[in-house]
């Protein structure tokens, strides 16, 4: 799940960690009750600064995904379904988001990209 | 104690090439400090300064609160070092090694050091002389760690080893980081492995200090920008250019900032520029061109 | 702590102990070999003496061997990593060095016993005339002597960094150089021997290893 982190993108690690465990609950890897791996566990696992897995934690916390139970540890909230539509529609938009960066980048229009899309969809 | 290692005007002649000079250091408790620096800019002296090997000419060392060289045998048992070379006594076995470090070290843990001999792969009857470099490199993070330190001070303590071993090291590095507040400074040239760790940067060229930031702002301090149709003077750009060429393919140039910003992109418009790309550096890019900026200055 | 450097000091000096015990055991029992007497009435008085004569060289060179070898492996495993474990363990240098010191003269004790023993047994295993006496004690205390001014002088030049030692052996190099040189320029002045003089005629500190070691003598 936490393959490749990618210290170089412009997207902070701990937001890259935070996004993983919340496409996991979309996809229903993880369910309510589901404990997350101890700050201590998973910084170790994917060597990064303590710090961040922290912040990864707080900011799911923070979007009502997980609880830090003191002592306990972090634990997966009730996800409604709604909740989990709304967090596939948001990692929709991210991929779209970075598609179009990538495609500004090359200097493609909006409508060479929209064709694209099309094409390819009419395939699949 | 506000820092875990608090230098002041340091001065020390290493050689005939330099010396090290008003060198301000400061590790912040519980921070994990990246040192880093290219070969033979003075990381190892500074270090030897740090554990009291080292008398300095002029200014000041405080480590965990002490003063160093004057208490050092009472900083040197909270302090974890780990060398650049090996230097462990090769005859004994792993066993006998811990044995003799437990014997000194009051904070010793043998439930962490047993944990770790585990997740090493340590076998405890080898001879320390006997090790692979990978196994010496765990075998000294092992006892540093072991004693449970206040403080880790690790010079290159990757530098040589396999990828698996330096993964091994790194892992239970930072899990001894999550436990508490223990400081952690470590030198280094890998500059890759060092950021995803650490949380602060300082940077040592030629025995001066050029560079002291945590991490993100080091990182986010610096960025390329692809740009096109640029006049080629700017009047009071709201950020820093550092350097300007072309991309060597199209007709866009590259330009290394200070200091962006994303609203920024507003003044780019107003000067008739065309910004295609904003690209951030990594750790070991934001170092080159830290050096490079500094060396030419 | 102590237990802890007592234990690596074995470690280290395991095989030199083994060695040494045998060797010092030896020696006196070597000395006496060639007095055995087949004839009883053909006590030669001076051809006794003159074994023990023969012999005496042997025992002051044991001496300042067992404390060479014994600070070399006291020393040897910290010179090779350049002592940079021991400056991070947080005990005081000297603290450290009382330590290292105390471990080596204790394992020193066995060879130095060794010695003692073998004295003994062979002062009771010679047939002595009368006239002469077997001095075992005398012989080994002053042995056990030697060899512990032997391991302290040897140590004291360990301790420091190669580059000490390394003076160390520069100045006797000089001092060497500059008798030859004296000489050479014709000048009569014996420079090493009257530091050799004031060092080992009494009351010079090494003039223990001088002079004769008869374990019998009259």
């Amino acid at each position: 799940m936490f393959e490749q982190l990618d210290s170089r993108s412009p997207t902070p690690l701990y937001d890259q960690i935070a996004a993983r465990i919340r496409v996991a609950v979309a996809a229903g890897d993880l369910t309510e009750g589901d404990a997350l791996p101890s700050v201590r566990r998973l910084a170790g696992q994917l060597r990064v600064n303590p710090a961040t897995v922290v912040q990864a934690y707080r900011s799911l916390e923070t979007d009502g995904f997980v609880e830090m139970k003191q002592g306990a540890g972090t634990f997966i909230n009730s996800v409604t379904d709604d909740r989990r539509d709304a967090e596939r529609e948001s990692a929709a938009r991210h991929l779209v988001q970075h598609m179009l960066v990538e495609a500004k980048r090359l200097g493609l229009s909006r409508g060479t990209i929209v064709g694209a899309v099309k094409r390819e969809i009419g395939e699949a | 104690m506000d820092h875990a290692i608090q230098t002041k005007a340091l001065r020390y002649r290493a050689g005939k090439e330099f010396e090290i000079r008003d060198l301000a250091l400061k590790v912040p408790v519980g921070s994990v400090y990246g040192f880093l620096g290219p070969n033979g800019s003075g990381k190892t002296t500074t270090i030897r300064l740090l554990l009291g090997q080292l008398r300095p000419r002029a200014g000041s060392i405080s480590v965990l609160g002490y003063d160093v060289p004057d208490q050092t045998t009472q900083m040197l048992a909270h302090t974890g070092y780990v060398p650049e070379r090996p230097h462990l006594y090769p005859s004994l076995t792993v066993n006998e090694a811990m044995q003799l470090h437990a014997a000194f070290f009051k904070n010793w843990d043998w439930s962490r050091a047993e944990e770790l001999v585990t997740q090493f792969g340590l076998r405890r009857d080898q001879r320390i002389g006997r090790l692979s470099k990978g196994e010496t490199g765990k075998a000294m993070m092992l006892l540093a760690l072991a004693q449970t330190p206040s403080l880790l001070i690790l010079d290159e303590p990757t530098d040589g080893l396999d990828p698996v071993a330096r993964r091994d090291v790194l892992s239970a590095l930072v899990e001894y980081v999550s436990g508490g507040d223990a400081a952690v400074f470590i030198s280094s040239h890998l500059v890759h492995e060092l950021e995803r760790v650490c949380d602060w940067v300082g940077v040592l060229d030629r025995g001066r200090l050029i560079s002291e930031l945590p991490m993100e702002t080091f990182k986010n301090g610096l960025k390329r920008l692809r740009v096109g149709s640029a006049p080629a003077h700017l009047d009071d750009p709201p950020f820093a250019v550092l350097a300007r060429e072309g991309d060597g393919v199209s007709a866009y140039e590259l330009w290394l900032v200070r200091g962006w910003q994303d609203p920024m992109h507003q003044y780019l418009a107003s000067i008739g520029a065309d910004l295609r790309e904003v690209i951030d550096l990594d750790l070991e890019e934001g170092f080159v061109e830290l050096l490079r900026t500094a060396r030419t200055a | 702590m102590f237990k802890e450097i007592l234990r690596t000091e074995w470690n280290w000096s395991r095989y030199a102990v083994v060695v040494t015990v045998v060797a010092a055991f030896a020696l006196p029992l070597v000395a006496i070999q060639p007095t055995g007497m087949e004839s009883q009435s053909l006590y030669d008085t001076t051809a006794i003496m003159n074994v023990m004569r023969r012999y005496s060289p042997w025992f002051g060179g044991l001496a300042m061997l067992l404390g060479l070898v014994f600070a070399t492996t006291t020393w040897g495993a910290d010179h090779r990593g350049h002592h940079v474990y021991a400056l991070t363990l947080p005990v005081p240098r000297w603290q450290y060095v009382v330590m290292r010191y105390s471990a080596g003269l204790l394992l020193l004790c066995a060879p130095l016993a060794a010695m003692w023993f073998g004295c003994l047994v062979a002062s009771a295993a010679a047939q002595i005339p009368t006239g002469l006496q077997a001095y075992p004690y005398a012989l080994s205390l002053r042995f056990a002597l030697a060899t512990v001014l032997a391991f302290s002088v040897f140590f004291a030049i360990s301790a420091g960094t190669t580059r000490t030692a390394a003076y160390v052996l520069t100045v006797l190099l000089v001092v060497g150089l500059g008798q030859v040189g004296i000489n050479v320029f014709g000048l009569d002045r014996n420079v090493i021997g009257w530091i050799l003089d004031s060092l080992v005629v009494w009351p010079g500190p090494l003039e223990i290893f001088t002079g004769e070691w008869m374990l019998i003598d009259v």
